[in-house]
């Protein structure tokens, strides 16, 4: 096995494959993610949500906007609001902003509702006020999908992508993977074996930077949820499978049923674990 | 010291019973904190800098090894619930967690829907060096740029 490891977007990634890649693939696999950081990051001032966060207008959006604004209408939906791609202002209120301040500087700020604030036509996004946009919920995940792409088009088509925690296995075989407990990282609290799909897990400690104050915020209230503290999700692709894992956050999995089929666990704070009826691995319960 | 910041389901809020069954450490109770309910903080408040940097700085701090037992109350719309909290520490790891709740409430029947193939209570686990798997998919994988900032602001709050 090969692997190319590197750090983008702030976290370490995996691409493992059978063959080494060549050096023109890894430089298309960069270009990828710089070309999606340069749009959708909120920690980089050049970025297209930098520029939407400064000033209202009409924004066009690249290719890969249509399916992110898609699953993110699905989860809003499904959650009352609670998956809100208007949260950045929340985030950076509670001090997960780009400079990483990570102290809060002020009261909790809920979301602006979706459709009081943008419009989304499909290629275009208008936005009647200065709003910062928060892909966090599905942005990784589906990262890890167009990187796949990419190795596909380079004639690559079994390889795994780990994207720290975001993972998306391609042809033949599969790969174990255990499902951390978030009270312990010595344990997990399962094992899936995945293989051509994707397994996203999140949970509430995974950035957390203080008590009470961590990334899984509330869209509606501004605050960080408390609940539900961690979720896995197995799906066809990391967009829905990393969109769902922060949606269980917020809402039971039938209420997602748009979304497609999907496979899913999920802890509470009180230590209990729920499950989909069909869940392909070992659950230790 | 408050000691029960267990989180409550959201919406609701924490209205600890004090006191607990039986004194915890400073130490102890932040480990409580830090590491059952780090996103514990009821609705309405938000946390003083300082205070939650410093918590962050003192779970660095070595806990004495044993286990913990707490216990404590909260207001829900479904009315007081209580829950027995007792955790087993072993060179700052949480070994084991044993949350006995009354468990009653129907939030809890609710998510028993069809949908769901199975719950249980409380979790433990097991180790993951004991398992052959080639990967993990949990929160200790955490952002570097994140966690950078965050060593940066523990050490700001112990200087």
């Amino acid at each position: 096995m090969q692997v190319l490891a590197f750090e983008a977007i702030g976290t370490d990634w995996r691409v493992e494959t059978a063959e080494p890649l060549g050096v023109d693939v890894a430089a298309a696999v960069a270009e990828r993610i710089e070309f999606f950081d340069s749009t959708w990051s909120r920690f980089r001032a050049d970025s297209l949500v930098a520029r939407i966060a400064k000033q209202p207008g009409t924004w066009r959006f690249p290719a890969d906007a249509p399916a992110l604004f898609a699953l993110y209408r699905e989860l809003y939906e499904a959650t009352d609001g609670a998956v809100n791609p208007l949260v950045g202002r929340s985030l950076e209120r509670l001090g997960y902003d780009a400079a990483y301040s990570l102290r809060p500087s002020g009261a909790a700020a809920p979301a602006p509702a979706w459709d009081d604030a943008i419009a989304w036509n499909g290629e275009s996004l208008a936005t009647i006020a200065p709003v910062v946009l928060d892909v966090g919920a599905a942005g990784k995940g589906y990262l890890v999908d167009l990187v796949g792409d990419v190795l596909r088009v380079h004639g690559v088509s079994d390889f795994v992508i780990d994207a720290s925690g975001d993972i998306v296995h391609a042809g033949s075989g599969q790969t174990r993977v255990a499902l951390e407990h978030p009270l312990d990282s010595s344990k997990a609290i399962g094992v899936v074996a995945l293989a051509n799909g994707a397994l996203c897990a999140s949970a509430s400690n995974r950035r957390a930077w203080g008590t009470g104050l961590h990334h899984v915020v509330d869209a509606t209230t501004g605050l960080p949820t408390s609940s539900v503290i961690a979720t896995w999700v197995m799906a066809p692709s990391g967009l829905v499978a990393d969109g769902l894992a922060t949606g269980l956050f917020f809402a039971p999995a039938e209420r997602f049923g748009a979304l497609g089929d999907f496979q899913w666990a999920r802890m509470f704070s009180t230590g209990r674990v729920e499950h989909s009826a069909q869940f392909d691995g070992e659950l230790f319960l | 010291m408050m000691v029960m910041t267990f989180p409550p389901p959201r919406n609701e809020t924490l209205v600890p019973q004090l006191p607990m069954k039986i004194a915890l450490s400073a130490a102890a109770a932040l480990t409580l904190a830090g590491s059952l309910a780090a996103c514990s903080t009821p609705a309405g408040t938000t946390e003083d800098t300082a205070t939650g940097a410093e918590d962050a700085a003192a779970n660095e701090e070595p806990y004495t090894d044993g286990t913990y037992s707490a216990n404590g109350s909260y207001d829900s719309p479904n009315g007081t619930e209580s829950l027995d909290v007792t955790l087993t520490l072993e060179g700052d790891v949480v070994t084991d967690v044993e949350v006995v709740g009354n468990g009653d409430n129907p939030d809890s029947k609710r998510y028993q829907a069809e949908f769901i193939g199975g719950i249980a209570d409380v979790v433990v686990g097991k180790d993951i060096d004991e398992l052959a798997v080639d990967r993990v998919a949990g929160s200790s994988l955490s952002s570097n740029g994140f966690n950078a900032a965050l060593e940066d602001i523990k050490s700001q709050a112990s200087a």
